[in-house]
């Protein structure tokens, strides 16, 4: 399996809190596709730095209420 | 299942099927000959019009099938995804033109050479196909 980059996100939660958004509509307002969502939301993808921005702003919060560094594989 | 990943599956398929029909008689034109069969343009044609069109029609379903996904166009993993399995293609393509080379050198069949390097040409558009599947499966 490809080696999952070590950053965590707070997608999930993200889109709970903000109306049960879907995996879909994110993808729409980001301009990705849905797969693309699942994957940065299961850790298979890190996505670019204007993606992260754009979700961030998408949930009105700051780029590090979404992602963070995973210390433990930082090794 | 992205409109992507269907393609690379359809695509995947044809080439290979595709193959096998021409390599069915290569294989059997060289028995019959009792030697490798020099290439043969009819047999070479016959392989592009057949992955054209199914290509084409593959294409057309799978689009079909897939509404405004198949008219958006690739994102940003999607795109590291087609780039990475084009490379590693190459290394297939590579591997099989050295192989080529190599019995060149020590056989000296130049038809041989042919179908090997047409062989691996093939093989590198399948293999292409193949991981992009792997990646967009395990992620790139």
């Amino acid at each position: 399996m490809a080696k999952r980059p070590p950053i965590g996100n707070r997608i999930r939660e993200l889109r709970e809190q903000h109306g049960q958004m879907s995996q879909a509509a994110l993808a729409e307002a980001i301009g990705v596709t849905r797969q693309t969502v699942i994957a940065i939301e299961q850790g298979r993808y890190s996505p670019s730095l204007e993606s992260a921005f754009r979700i961030s702003r998408v949930f009105g919060v700051g780029l590090e209420d979404v992602f963070s560094w995973l210390e433990p594989q930082d090794n | 299942m992205s409109f992507r990943e269907k393609t690379a599956w359809g695509m995947g398929l044809v080439l290979i099927l595709a193959g096998i029909w021409y390599f069915k008689r290569v294989v059997g034109l060289s028995e019959a000959l009792g030697e490798t069969a020099a290439p043969n343009i009819r047999f070479v044609i016959g392989y592009i019009v057949l992955v054209v069109l199914a290509s084409i029609l593959v294409n057309i379903m799978i689009a079909s099938a897939s509404g405004k996904d198949a008219e958006a166009p690739a994102d940003e993993r999607e795109r590291a995804i087609l780039d990475k399995a084009g490379h590693w293609s190459g290394y297939v393509l590579a591997i099989g033109a050295v192989a080529g080379l190599w019995h060149f050198s020590w056989l000296k069949d130049g038809n041989l050479l042919f179908h090997i390097v047409f062989g691996a040409l093939m093989a590198s558009q399948i293999a292409e196909y193949g991981f992009q599947i792997f990646l967009f499966r395990r992620g790139v």
